[in-house]
């Protein structure tokens, strides 16, 4: 039917528009990061002199150190403490249970800026001489409220009642914490430790108010450097799109390829 | 699970304890104002770390000092250095360890901010000028001075560098006041003339992104420091400098070593270093600004810099002031600036 | 199970020091002066009286106005390309939604950045209009650009949003409506679009609010004249040093942002209702 095939027609351009929209930025970011000359805008021919650069860069290397060390840090610290605290929370009083969820949500509730004075206030208030220490506080703080969100609904998934037939059985709170209920809500744990590695990531307004003494992370880099025209920034983030997708790819494919391959041995 | 607390320890040490053995220098300067390779070489020598923050203006520099960070070395502009010293915030240079010190343009030295030039040393100088396409903009109009940033001809074509003191001396200098003036109605004259600009010219404040931009040719005059003046028009030959007869202001970047400073014999051999004149060629040839050492001057203004006026800015023009600080105008220039941005 | 109600304590603890006390020396700074060493405070409203300037209202006014356009063309796009995903063949979905939200993934100052060689008087689109004698497009430092910024940045967070509440619609429900003679529009407005309004809501809660403190976008693609209050609150604890006053805008762009949240929640209840009364059999 022609109707049906404008509709088809209407549907690949609007969907073909939209990722046109998004992709077309990044790919130019990526194709002039192998430009020849110092031009993002005319191409003067093929170069990897930017990657070179950048692995020269000491600033950029260091930035790209203090990124992943934060990263990798603050994500194991607040998953661990979010996901204890989340079954923590669901095996309270429902007024502690209100309270922490309440106050848990400030960080997420509130704008980016406002969370990120109001640690640069404490930081100075207290004296405390902001760097990478600061920024690994201040990345748990914002990450962890998240990753109890992201827990918490597997956990009201989970039987009330399993972890007592545990100790019941003769386990310890820790062996019926370690062996049953964390097995059992491992794919919210997993889910609250990525989001909480890729806030961490790609943070720039928290990590730029609460850092100081020289500690720079990727995004703050990108902040001060934007001011001149330097493909280095254009070379640094494709490797970080790259990266990126990579991972994306991986995480999201790998369940379906699962399934196929099970499929496939039936 | 063992594996992991271990890698998480091992994380935890390279946090903390990267760089405890080498001394650690800390300096606080203006973003690239320094040739990177410099910096490298200096720490090779003094086997040392350097930590070398930026900061975009005097303002921001100052409101992180505030806000408790520390560091060794200083370079702010001279009413910052004026500031600083009243302060107490400054101890003074050793000038027995600053061995080059003597191959400083003369003209810089015993400035009203700081008068025997005990806590402050130049670093580089220069003045507040206007940068305009030869190509666009008419040479007769230049004669209006600082005026031609209110000439509708040019409306959407111009770039005003936002710093609070630079554009408040260009409209108290267009209007024929002084730069350092205590006078509020004459202040608010001003505020008043930055409002027309702002409402009638559609102007883009703006700080380092006006170098790549004027560069580029987007538009046709921005208010800029010599300095990059002299960068852009070596890098762009259809682009000029200009300084109104007016008067500017004329500065000088000095820098300075903190009271608390840890490493102070390493500041020391840090300025020293940056007055010495092959490490101050190599600056100021990437930095495009003028170098206070009279040699490297003499040489750069006939080879690097050659034709380029923005290289040479006028000494001692009886219209240029240098900035001097006063708290309370301070405060209101800050709020009328916001304003004027704001709106 | 009370032995588990333990594990929260330490986060309790934790919460009070880094989540309620920054919030209660934000507090205390807007109602402070002369206090940016925490002793040497005064009482004062004085901060807020500064706020109530036409120019700084202006600039929330222009924030709240900017971050509402934003929301709205974030929906009109949105809806429509998370009405098609939801509607592929279901092996498409996973993989237009990835490709959707991978953008959401990478940094945002990256993405904002890419857009300055875009738009600026000679980037690329320009470069491009000039080799067709077309003159120079001013898209830099415009209300364009930043919305433009700002769209490119949230829509992906209001697609997710869509989809997620379409996808998880009962099939059943609006295979009942054709059933019972309604056509394609009248089951769309009358069942589908009232059932993933959730979904909107939360979309609009997810641009909305970053969209109106945001300060990296206007900055990057705006200028330094555009100040939006996310701006203000920058400049003024970064640039200027008046935290009082800093602390002071940022009580009142929280508050008015509770508002809007608080309203909105308001609206989805009363959608949602009004939707599931409506469907009563």
């Amino acid at each position: 039917m022609v109707g049906s095939k404008n509709r088809k027609l209407t549907r690949f351009f609007l969907i073909a528009g939209v990722l046109l929209f998004f992709y077309a930025p990044i790919a130019s970011l990526m194709i002039f990061s192998f430009n020849d000359s110092r031009s993002l805008t005319s191409w003067a021919g093929f170069s990897t002199q930017w990657y070179t650069a950048l692995f020269a860069n000491r600033e950029m290397m260091s930035a790209i150190y203090v990124t992943l060390v934060v990263a990798l840090l603050s994500t194991f610290i607040s998953t661990v403490v979010g996901t204890l605290t989340a079954i923590g929370i669901s095996k309270s009083r429902k007024i502690i249970r209100e309270l922490i969820i309440n106050v848990n949500s400030f960080p997420i509730l509130n704008p980016e800026i406002v969370t990120a004075i109001g640690l640069m206030l404490l930081f100075s208030s207290l004296s405390i001489e902001k760097g990478m220490i600061t920024m690994l506080v201040a990345h748990i703080i914002f990450s962890t409220p998240y990753v109890i969100l992201t827990v918490l609904p597997k956990l009201r998934g989970l039987d009330p009642d399993i972890a007592e037939a545990a100790m019941d059985l003769g386990a310890t709170p820790a062996q019926a914490l370690w062996k049953v209920i964390i097995p059992l809500i491992m794919p919210g744990v997993i889910s609250g430790a990525l989001l909480a590695f890729t806030m961490s990531f790609d943070d720039f307004v928290i990590s730029y108010f609460v850092s100081g003494n020289g500690v720079k992370n990727i995004s703050i880099l990108v902040y001060t450097m934007s001011k001149r025209i330097n493909p280095t920034i254009n070379a640094l983030s494709t490797i970080l799109v790259v990266i990126i997708t990579f991972v994306l790819l991986i995480v999201n494919l790998l369940p379906i390829l699962k399934k196929k391959e099970l499929r496939g041995a039936e | 699970m063992k594996k992991i607390g271990f890698s998480i320890l091992l994380l935890s040490l390279m946090l903390t304890g990267c760089q405890t053995s080498k001394p650690t220098l800390k300096v606080f300067s203006w973003g690239a104002y320094i040739d990177n390779t410099v910096i490298e070489k200096f720490e090779k020598e003094y086997d040392c770390v350097v930590i070398y923050d930026m900061f975009e203006s005097n303002e921001s520099m100052y409101t992180k000092l505030l806000s408790g960070e520390k560091y060794d070395v200083l370079v702010p502009s001279d009413y910052m250095v004026q500031r600083l010293i009243d302060e107490d915030a400054l101890q003074a240079l050793d000038y027995t360890k600053l061995t080059n010190a003597s191959g400083i343009i003369s003209g810089l030295l015993n400035r009203e901010f700081d008068p025997t030039n005990t806590y402050s040393i130049p670093y580089f100088w220069g003045n507040v000028g206007l940068i305009y396409n030869t190509t666009i903009v008419d040479q007769s109009d230049l004669s209006q001075g600082w005026n031609i940033l209110r000439d509708t001809t040019y409306k959407g074509q111009i770039y005003v560098y936002d710093s609070e003191r630079d554009v408040f001396m260009v409209a108290l200098k267009a209007l024929g006041y002084s730069t350092n003036t205590t006078n509020i109605s004459q202040i608010d004259k001003a505020y008043d003339w930055l409002e027309v600009l702002d409402k009638t010219m559609d102007p883009v404040y703006s700080t380092d992104d006006v170098i790549d931009n004027m560069i580029q040719g987007n538009k046709a005059i921005a208010m800029v420091y010599s300095g990059d003046a002299a960068y852009i028009t070596a890098e762009n030959p259809d682009m000029a400098y200009y300084v109104p007869l007016q008067g500017t202001n004329f500065w000088v970047d000095s820098m300075v070593i903190s009271i608390d400073a840890k490493e102070v014999d390493l500041a020391h051999e840090w300025i020293n270093t940056m007055l010495d004149p092959e490490v101050a060629k190599l600056n100021s040839v990437f930095v495009g600004y003028s170098s206070p050492i009279q040699t490297v001057f003499d040489d750069l203004k006939e080879t690097d810099f050659y034709g380029l006026s923005a290289y040479t800015p006028r000494l001692d023009y009886p219209n240029d002031e240098v900035f001097k600080y006063n708290e309370d105008i301070k405060r209101i220039i800050s709020d009328l600036w916001v304003k004027v941005k704001a709106n | 199970m009370r032995v588990f109600g333990n594990l929260v304590k330490p986060y309790m603890v934790w919460m009070s020091l880094f989540i309620v006390i920054p919030m209660l020396l934000i507090v205390l700074y807007a109602f402070t002066t002369h206090g940016n060493s925490v002793m040497a405070f005064q009482f004062t409203f004085d901060n807020f009286g500064k706020f109530f300037d036409p120019v700084f209202i202006k600039v929330m006014l222009k924030s709240i106005q900017v971050a509402l356009i934003t929301t709205g063309v974030c929906i009109v796009i949105g809806y429509p390309i998370a009405y098609v995903i939801a509607n592929v063949d279901e092996r498409w979905q996973t993989l237009l939604m990835l490709l959707v939200t991978i953008p959401m993934w990478i940094n945002m100052l990256v993405r904002t950045y890419a857009w300055i060689s875009i738009l600026s008087d000679s980037g690329l689109i320009n470069t491009f209009l000039k080799s067709i004698n077309i003159g120079p497009l001013k898209m830099m430092y415009t209300d364009f650009a930043v919305v433009l910024g700002m769209v490119y940045n949230f829509l992906p967070f209001m697609i997710l949003s869509i989809y997620t509440s379409l996808a998880k619609m009962d099939k059943a429900v609006i295979n009942a409506s054709y059933d019972l003679g309604a056509n394609t529009r009248q089951t769309f407005m009358k069942i589908t679009l009232p059932l993933s309004m959730p979904g909107v809501i939360s979309g609009v809660t997810l641009v909305f609010l970053p969209a109106v403190s945001t300060f990296i976008i206007p900055k990057f693609l705006g200028g330094g004249q555009y100040m939006l209050i996310g701006n203000l609150i920058e400049n003024q604890f970064i640039t200027v040093g008046e935290w009082n006053f800093g602390s002071a805008i940022s009580l009142i762009m929280a508050m008015i942002i509770m508002l809007s949240m608080y309203m909105t929640r308001k609206m989805d209840k009363d959608i949602v209702q009004e939707a599931q009364g409506g469907n009563k059999w």
